[in-house]
């Protein structure tokens, strides 16, 4: 009964024609502009003059940076967070699971707002190194690359710990124990056992991480400034304060091609194995 | 009237992939008949044809005189038990027997609704919701929802096969009950040669789409034609004559002790009332069953047999 | 495998205390009876939360925000809703394609989005920012809505369909009486997703505001940028109890996670 194709074209029609001429068309039409000399012909010129700016650079670089800096931290502090969560019982292993990804329900400006707190001159940071007498007038945490990788950290870490701990929940049971008793070190049993076993929920996370980070506006924009531009609140500046739509889609292609790749390899990595890792 | 359910010429495709081609068949009226054939032999395919729920590539279905080819499934009067039961979750059993005639429009349906329920034996399960019962229940609130409406055909597909062995006894009983109460045209399909034989009136023997052999359970069971058939209705032994034929026995057909051949016993089953040997020969394996209560063989005994003609089949090629 | 369970709690404290603390902090900074965003908080007063209220662009953009989270994820759901069932039931010539382009607001920044749409609809077609902003969460919120429903059907046997036809429904009418009944807690799953992520969406509205058209999150940004009061945090403060407590009543109520 359901074989009749024209009806099934017609049904994903409205949401596929929405789609695509609302996304698209306008997104394609974006991205081509940096490929249009002025004379309208195909041209690179636009991401040579775009890469030959030292403040782009800088900011091409720092995204990288940070983002896998953010990555590299949350991996270490989701592992190990990870693992102790999936070793509580179930009902505590529930709640403590609900805590950690509230944080994504919450609007991220009220996620970032809370740092300016924290991290700001008179903020909470400063206060407690002040009473150590550690620093006589307050550290500038705020408006640096340190306060952005802390933001971003706090906005993707849930991330990480969610991928990891359902690899570790899908670890086969008694791994660990059965390692020991062969004699291996808890070094050993990380890097020969959990490490291999789990490295599909690491990938996944590592790049919802990573990518996120990259293309993030709110952590930086509240807690870098205009100080610590990164590759979408550049963007963002290049476009309300220069007009200069040429670099907007230099680095709007960057971002889309940053976003379709993890694309890629999340569903890569989604597809059933069937392969020996 | 022997034709109040006729298929003529019937193809039925999946795509470009022919499931059925070619099938015609005639169902007189109030019978009961299996549709039977291993997974994949196109007996759902074709049970679904005659419910309306897929598209014929060729040919033409007729019920009760109406050509019904191109109504939809709603139009053809005809009734269907899924093997899943495809109860409404979200409804009660009383919600789900007065489906249909809540669709039909009728007016007054409670006194026919509860009757359907009672006729089934769940009258006190009227208001539970239908995921809360066992299966044999929700078989039994499908069975009632199917058979209010008072369908011309009433299709089962596998209807015992989802059952305990003392829960299919008693739906055995139900469907004959149901056939002689209301005199309603049963086709029923299944893979289960015990089933088909248990409660068809006639069997249409089914393999890749084509059918092989129908006719009354007992000839079937006692006189099948072809190599496939007589493997599909246990006769084991199928071996070449020498007139070129082949022959079928059923291991109990099979004579142990004395004969004009001989063998090696390989193996041994232990049946209860017999028991099954495997014996190793020059024309083959052959498996002949024996009564419990003569002297056992031993593994790698000899043992001399017969195969008796009186009890042979001979088979057409094919 | 039993590390000690002192060590664990220690480092699952220790997670959660950078996760959640801010909020915590968040929360009393916003209590302050203070003028300045502080803590410890000068004085405990709930004058800020009060303040809020009479903040009229705060106001106006809540409304906005309000709308396009409720009408667009309804809008996401009547065109999402019909492809969801294609999707799971029909075998639709170029179902990848579709399914890729159905899922591209996902895929592609919304920063992008909205400067696209700024740039090649508002512009030379005199578009309203409202409106483009209402398509902008619309096509947002579409995959998820597509996503939940699509996988609540699957969970659906197809054969009750069937049952229904032969039983005298007609296509449609089968959809209505036994399908939706079925799906009803998926496509309200769905809903409540889209709510909450239209609601928080930031990048997307970025290039589209104009004079008196602004979501509550870019508002709240804009506010930031000129006043360093409390009655931000107050807000976020508000929004966060909202979006938590919508989610909590979801899960206590629908078992939101198993559709998300």
């Amino acid at each position: 009964m359901f074989e009749n194709r024209t009806t099934g074209l017609l049904l994903v029609l409205p949401a596929a024609l929405f789609a695509a001429v609302l996304f698209l068309v306008p997104v394609g039409i974006l991205l081509s502009e940096a490929f249009r000399s002025d004379g309208g012909s195909f041209s690179i010129q636009a991401y040579i003059d775009f890469f030959s700016s030292s403040r782009n650079n800088t900011v091409f670089w720092r995204s990288l940076k940070l983002g896998l800096y953010v990555m590299l931290t949350s991996a270490v502090i989701g592992y190990a967070t990870a693992f102790c969560i999936v070793q509580l019982k179930p009902k505590s292993r529930g709640r403590i699971f609900a805590l950690i990804i509230l944080p994504l329900m919450i609007s991220p400006v009220a996620r970032t707002y809370a740092w300016l707190v924290i991290l700001g001159r008179t903020g909470l940071v400063n206060q407690v190194l002040i009473g150590l007498g550690l620093t006589e007038d307050g550290l500038r945490i705020l408006f640096t690359e340190t306060a952005v990788f802390i933001g971003l950290l706090q906005l993707f870490l849930p991330l990480m710990i969610i991928s990891l701990m359902s690899s570790m929940e899908n670890m086969p049971r008694d791994v660990i124990p059965a390692a020991r008793v062969l004699g291996a070190s808890w070094f050993s049993v990380f890097f020969r056992v959990i490490l291999p076993l789990t490295r599909e929920g690491l990938v996944v996370g590592g790049t919802l991480v990573f990518a996120g980070s990259m293309t993030a506006y709110i952590t930086p924009a509240i807690l870098g400034g205009s100080k610590v531009l990164m590759l979408e609140t550049l963007l963002y500046q290049r476009v309300t304060v220069a007009n200069d739509y040429t670099s907007a889609s230099v680095i709007a292609m960057i971002l889309v091609m940053m976003s379709v790749v993890t694309n890629l390899l999340l569903k890569r990595l989604a597809k059933p194995r069937n392969r020996r890792v | 009237m022997s034709d109040y359910v006729k298929l003529d010429d019937v193809t039925l495709a999946y795509g470009d992939v022919v499931a059925v081609p070619n099938l015609s068949f005639e169902i007189g009226k109030g019978e009961l008949i299996a549709l039977l054939g291993p997974s994949g032999c196109g007996k759902t395919t074709t049970m679904r044809a005659i419910a309306g729920l897929m598209g014929l590539a060729s040919g033409s279905i007729h019920i009760d005189g109406r050509d019904v080819t191109n109504l939809p499934p709603s139009k053809r009067e005809v009734g269907l038990v899924f093997q899943s039961y495809a109860l409404f979750p979200h409804l009660s059993v009383y919600e789900n027997v007065a489906f249909g005639l809540k669709m039909r429009g009728e007016k007054n349906i409670k006194p026919k609704v509860e009757a359907a329920i009672e006729s089934v034996g769940l009258s006190q399960f009227a208001n539970r919701l239908t995921p809360d019962l066992s299966g044999g229940q929700q078989q039994r609130v499908s069975l009632a929802r199917s058979l209010v409406v008072e369908p011309k055909v009433l299709l089962l597909d596998e209807p015992l096969s989802n059952l305990d062995a003392r829960l299919r006894l008693e739906m055995q009983m139900v469907l004959k009950d149901i056939q002689k109460r209301t005199g309603v045209t049963m086709i029923f399909v299944t893979h289960d040669q015990s089933e088909a034989l248990a409660l068809a009136d006639r069997i249409v023997l089914m393999k890749d789409g084509k059918i092989v052999q129908s006719g009354l359970a007992e000839d079937m069971y006692n006189a099948p034609e072809t190599r496939f058939a007589a493997d599909f209705f246990g006769f084991e032994n199928i071996l070449p004559g020498e007139d070129g034929r082949e022959r079928a026995w059923r291991p109990n057909a099979i004579r142990l002790g004395e004969g004009p051949y001989e063998g090696r016993i390989r193996g041994m089953s232990f049946g209860g009332d017999y028991r099954t040997y495997v014996i190793e020969t020059d024309r083959g394996q052959i498996k002949g069953a024996v009564a419990a209560d003569l002297p056992a063989y031993a593994e790698g005994e000899t043992v001399r047999f017969d195969l008796p003609m009186a009890q042979a089949v001979a088979l057409q090629a094919g | 495998m039993k590390t000690s369970s002192f060590a664990n709690w220690t480092i699952i404290g220790l997670t959660l205390t950078f996760l959640i603390g801010p909020f915590i902090v968040i929360i009393l900074a916003a209590m302050t009876d203070g003028n300045n965003l502080a803590f410890p908080p000068e004085g405990l007063s709930l004058r800020w939360f009060v303040k809020v209220f009479t903040i009229e662009s705060f106001r106006d953009s809540f409304v906005i925000s309000m709308v396009l989270a409720i009408f667009g994820t309804l809008a996401a759901l009547v065109i999402g809703v019909p492809a969801a069932y294609a999707i799971s039931r029909y075998k639709v010539p170029g179902a990848g394609a579709v399914q890729l382009i159905v899922s591209s607001p996902l895929i592609v920044p919304g920063i992008i989005v909205g400067l696209a749409l700024l740039r090649y609809l508002v512009i030379p077609t005199g578009f309203t920012i409202f409106a483009t902003l209402f398509l902008a969460h619309t096509a947002l919120i579409l995959p998820y809505a597509v996503r939940v429903v699509t996988s609540s059907l699957q969970n659906l046997r197809t054969d009750v369909e069937e049952a229904a036809l032969i039983l005298g429904c007609s296509r449609l009418g089968s959809f209505f009486r036994v399908v939706f009944p079925n799906i009803r807690g998926g496509i309200l799953a769905a809903f409540i997703l889209g709510f909450v992520t239209s609601f928080n969406q930031v990048p997307v509205s970025l290039f589209l505001s104009g004079p008196g058209v602004r979501t509550l999150p870019i508002d709240m940004l804009a506010y930031m940028e000129t006043t360093y009061d409390p009655s931000v945090a107050a807000l976020a403060c508000l929004l966060a109890f909202m979006s938590v407590g919508i989610v909590f009543l979801a899960e206590r109520f629908l078992g939101f996670s198993k559709y998300v």
